[in-house]
């Protein structure tokens, strides 16, 4: 009889999280961008977001650490390259920190930033997302910063993304690779223009709008910068990787690499004045 | 309220690693989910109901630092615990593996189902196979690390669980 009581009060406690859970996806669904619940979700961002900052100060030595385990193949290939480059570099070896690394990614940037005269807050990556199937970075800078969300994020070697989510202190950006990004691509020699969509793990599928356009192998890939665009234009998306070649398509595509490497961004700057 | 308080740490920990140490560590396009080992771990330990509660709080709080359509993860996780849960009354093995099968088979029910609901309101989640892979591999890799994570959650259950008895 306890028993029975007990697996009964169970069971009505999973119905009861389990109908909050459907109420909160169809008020979520409903609500959108402005709903009451983006606005628990900003308050969450601003207290886990110091959290974050905090942990991730102590723990990416280790993280990546992990990472070069992990990519210890690729890195065994570059090893014979890195051996010459070692010899060249051994002269700077005693300053070769990770300050001057960071130095390097902040200047990388500023260079960006002067050359295509946007300017807006720099911000430090603190976090990236926890789902596997939703591609984002945490970053330290929000609304108080100036930023506001479908601002677009570069990094020193290129484009990086558009804000989605902000808070006062701390915002979210959706990387390019996300299946829901797509930028207007414009290919730099040609001048042919396309919707470059995001591909997950994979190289990126950009769309051409006109068939039987001439595309090289390792031509880079900018935004066009339409009118109203998310993105200024002339930043540096990526490569060309591959070109797939389809008979009587209405539309051509391409692969193509992004010149961001997403998984050791550092520092990135928020456009807020093209 | 020493097992809430404790419990919660447990969540935020891992929410926290989960989106640090964790997010970097992406291996053949998967990386490990923590806050899915904690919730079957604790539902393991605990049944059914705490396996609910610590999956809905755990679930909740994922979703509010996504963009996704919240309360996709606090649904499977809900669900999750609650399942794993029962199935612990049903199984009686002092194996240790049997922690191992249960969070790797658990965790990766759970993604396909994750990704199963995500496909049915419309959002992208990719083709079936690169969702069962996904699913495969965040199992796979939530099986290696429980031998890590599991004695240390087990510690603080029993920690949460002592409480002092007065007779009079």
């Amino acid at each position: 009889m306890a028993l029975s009581r007990r697996t009964r009060s169970t069971r009505v406690l999973v119905f009861v999280l389990v109908m909050v859970s459907l109420l909160t996806i169809t008020v979520d669904y409903r609500g959108g961008q402005s709903g009451p619940l983006e606005l628990a979700g900003k308050a969450g961002l601003t207290i886990v977001g110091p959290m974050q900052a905090a942990v991730s100060k102590v723990v990416r030595p280790v993280g990546s650490f992990f990472s070069a385990v992990i990519h210890l193949s690729s890195l065994e290939s570059q090893n014979k390259a890195l051996k010459q480059r070692l010899a060249e570099a051994n002269a700077e070896l005693a300053t070769t920190t990770t300050a001057v690394q960071q130095n390097e990614q902040l200047r990388k940037l500023l260079q960006l930033q002067q050359r295509l005269g946007i300017s807006g807050p720099t911000a430090t990556v603190i976090a990236q997302s926890l789902s596997n199937f939703e591609w984002t970075i945490t970053i330290d800078r929000g609304s108080s910063a100036g930023v506001k969300t479908d601002m677009a994020v570069v990094s020193g070697d290129g484009l990086v993304g558009h804000v989605s989510k902000v808070s006062d202190h701390w915002s979210i950006v959706t990387l390019l690779i996300d299946p829901s990004s797509s930028v207007a691509g414009r290919l730099v020699t040609t001048g042919d223009t396309g919707l470059v969509v995001g591909e997950r793990t994979q190289d990126m599928q950009m769309q051409l709008v006109s068939p039987g356009a001439k595309v090289d192998l390792n031509e880079s890939v900018v935004t066009a910068g339409f009118t109203g665009s998310l993105y200024p234009p002339g930043i540096t998306i990526g490569a060309v990787s591959h070109v797939y070649r389809s008979n009587g398509s209405l539309a051509e595509t391409v692969a193509v690499r992004p010149a961001v490497d997403f998984s050791s961004l550092q520092f990135v700057t928020v456009v807020t004045s093209p | 309220m020493r097992r809430v308080l404790l419990w919660s740490a447990v969540i935020l920990t891992a929410l926290l690693l989960q989106s640090t140490i964790f997010a970097q560590i992406r291996l053949a396009g998967a990386k490990p989910d923590l806050i899915y080992l904690v919730t079957i771990a604790l539902a393991y330990l605990e049944g059914p109901s705490s396996g609910a509660i610590a999956g809905f709080a755990g679930g909740m709080a994922e979703d509010f630092l996504l963009n996704q359509p919240k309360g996709i993860t606090a649904l499977t996780l809900t669900l999750l615990g609650y399942a794993v849960g029962l199935l612990r009354s049903y199984v009686a093995s002092p194996s240790p593996f049997l922690p191992v099968l249960i969070v790797g088979g658990g965790t990766s029910v759970g993604v396909l189902f994750f990704g199963l609901v995500t496909f049915l309101l419309g959002e992208p989640v990719g083709s079936a196979a690169y969702l069962v892979r996904v699913a495969l591999l965040t199992g796979v890799y939530n099986a290696i690390l429980t031998p890590l994570i599991f004695p240390i959650i087990r510690r603080v259950v029993d920690a949460s669980r002592t409480r002092r008895v007065y007779r009079w």
